[in-house]
């Protein structure tokens, strides 16, 4: 379990990170959200022991990031946003040097470092020098490195950025496996699909804060009362939204042009009554659209921000 | 899953990833051999001629220097390489590895010393067939003195990386603490010979130590010893805490995000 206790990092003047306070149980896929400069990095990088917390602590399978540094380290596995590694070396140098260092015997890490260089279609390739190859074969070798490794404490940095749809499955599938044979894996990403379909929970963080915590599905239920029905008419009613508000779990409805545009809770539920209403007062329905939260609508909810 | 890897052997694996960079960039030991020989092979042969009147062997007094002057020049290309891995953000990553900052400073200074020794140990050899000198065990031992030498110089460039943010100014700073130590050092002309204002800050110089070390080592009539050996080790004491202190205030001082 990884457990950050009233975690505060202080740049100079500047709260990179405020007050976290949050625990990632183990063999769970934590998706970790935010904004560029909200503090993912910082708060990733304290408990990977590289900052120090200047208040809180960090305790990683119950050791202190501040006072087993070395111990916790042994268990971290970081696949970074951009590629970091010598870009003179080739591919099967850098995953043997990384597996090397994180305490791989050789027979070991020859084996992973093939079968991993085999899943991602780099065989051919992983005696090429790492500045010739493409963003995405880059990507790959970034992310090869936590595969070979395996360790206790996985932590992905934007880990299908630069890469193609196949590509995007086969690393999903494979932080699956990882976290099957018992890894807890930390997802940092601003792909809100990809959080969606790989998070037991997520954190949203904003401005060094983590604003909210929880399963997807119960942080979408916590924007109940914010579906949307959007009704094109063939002309607009003016008593329309008056008539359509006095059903009880509509928030608002409004024209925008010729579209009603209605915020409620079960929208779903209510679309054919809504739909009964409008006709009942002389209304022709063109076309209607339904939304639901999505993850991202939580995100834009909690953090106030677009995404970037 | 993996386990925590011995001091040791993060050592060993630390000099050995500045070993495969290195060994992937010829050009730098081309350029290095090739200085080195033009300089003793013409300079150090045309200026012992005019020297050759007052009695004084420059030749063989040169030929040491020479050696020293190139390992301290090689070692502080380690600090070019940290300067390098912080700008691209290879540090993090080297960081969150498992091993102590100290431990990391450490491993770096040594790789940058053992790649040092392993470009000069070949010139080392020439030099002592050219003064006449042929026992291994001096040799082994004037190679010991240089790699201690070339872990102090280490230190010193990775301490400028880490204390330096501005590219153009550490390139500049870096020049100036290469050109300093070797020119204001006995490592190309003896001390007699130096402006007296520069005289006293030479002969504390750990460049001067190591090249007195290996004269009295190689050659007749030069003596050195305990005093220049505590010069070497403090310097490389000094350069390794200080490296390590910067290396901590630069990780702590303000990359955010």
């Amino acid at each position: 379990m990884i457990e950050f206790k009233d975690v505060t990092k202080t740049f100079k003047s500047f709260d990179a990170v405020k007050g976290i306070t949050c625990q990632i149980m183990d063999k769970e896929i934590f998706g970790l959200l935010g904004p560029n400069g909200a503090g993912k990095t910082t708060l990733i990088m304290t408990m990977a022991t590289v900052y120090r917390p200047t208040k809180g602590e960090v305790i990683v399978e119950g050791h202190s990031a501040t006072g087993e540094p070395d111990k916790v380290k042994s268990l971290i596995g970081i696949s970074f946003q951009d590629p970091k590694y010598d870009r003179i070396l080739t591919a099967r140098e850098i995953l043997d040097w990384h597996a090397k260092v994180t305490g791989l015997d050789k027979a070991v890490r020859e084996k992973r470092i093939d079968e991993v260089l085999a899943k991602f279609g780099l065989t051919s390739e992983a005696r090429k020098r790492t500045w010739t190859l493409s963003g995405g074969t880059k990507k790959k070798i970034e992310n090869a490195k936590v595969f070979v490794q395996r360790p206790k404490i996985a932590v992905f940095d934007e880990p299908t950025a630069y890469l193609d749809v196949p590509s995007r499955l086969m690393v999903w599938d494979m932080i699956d496996e990882l976290r099957d044979e018992g890894s807890t894996v930390l997802l940092a990403t601003n792909m809100m699909d990809e959080a969606d379909r790989m998070s037991d929970r997520v954190g949203i963080m904003s401005r060094g804060e983590m604003v909210q915590v929880g399963e997807p599905e119960g942080l979408k239920g916590t924007l109940k009362g914010r579906d949307v029905i959007e009704l094109k008419l063939e002309r607009v009613i003016p008593e329309l939204p008056g008539e359509v508000s006095k059903v009880e779990e509509v928030k608002e409805a409004v024209f925008e042009g010729d579209v009603l545009k209605i915020v409620l809770s079960n929208g779903r539920g209510l679309l054919p009554y809504l739909i009964n209403v409008v006709t009942a007062k002389g209304g022709k329905v063109n076309s209607v659209n339904l939304k639901e939260p999505t993850l991202e609508d939580v995100f834009l909810y909690y953090t106030g921000m677009e995404l970037s | 899953m993996s386990s925590k890897p011995s001091s040791l052997f993060v050592l060993r694996v630390l000099i050995e990833r500045d070993l495969r960079t290195l060994v992937k960039s010829p050009w730098i030991l081309i350029n290095r051999t090739l200085f080195f020989l033009i300089q003793l092979f013409v300079f150090a042969v045309l200026v012992s001629k005019l020297a050759s009147s007052l009695g004084f062997n420059y030749f063989d007094f040169y030929s040491v220097g020479a050696v020293v002057s190139t390992i301290t020049s090689i070692a502080f290309i380690i600090g070019e390489d940290l300067f390098e891995e912080e700008e691209l953000g290879l540090l993090d990553y080297l960081l969150s590895l498992p091993f102590g900052h100290s431990l990391f400073v450490l491993g770096r200074a040594l790789g940058g010393a053992v790649r040092g020794l392993i470009y000069v140990t070949p010139m080392m050899i020439l030099v002592a067939y050219l003064d006449g000198y042929f026992s291994p065990a001096g040799i082994i031992g004037s190679l010991l003195v240089i790699f201690v030498l070339a872990t102090g110089i280490s230190g010193l460039s990775i301490t400028l990386a880490m204390l330096i943010r501005n590219a153009n100014r550490f390139d500049i700073m870096i020049a100036l603490a290469e050109l300093a130590t070797v020119r204001v050092s006995a490592a190309i002309y003896p001390l007699a010979y130096m402006p007296q204002v520069l005289q006293p800050v030479a002969s504390y110089s750990p460049v001067t130590s190591a090249s007195d070390l290996v004269r009295a080592i190689f050659l007749p009539g030069y003596s050195a010893g305990i005093y220049e050996t505590v010069i070497l080790i403090l310097f490389v004491a000094i350069f390794f805490g200080l490296g390590s202190a910067f290396l901590f205030r630069t990780i702590e001082g303000g990359k955010f995000d």
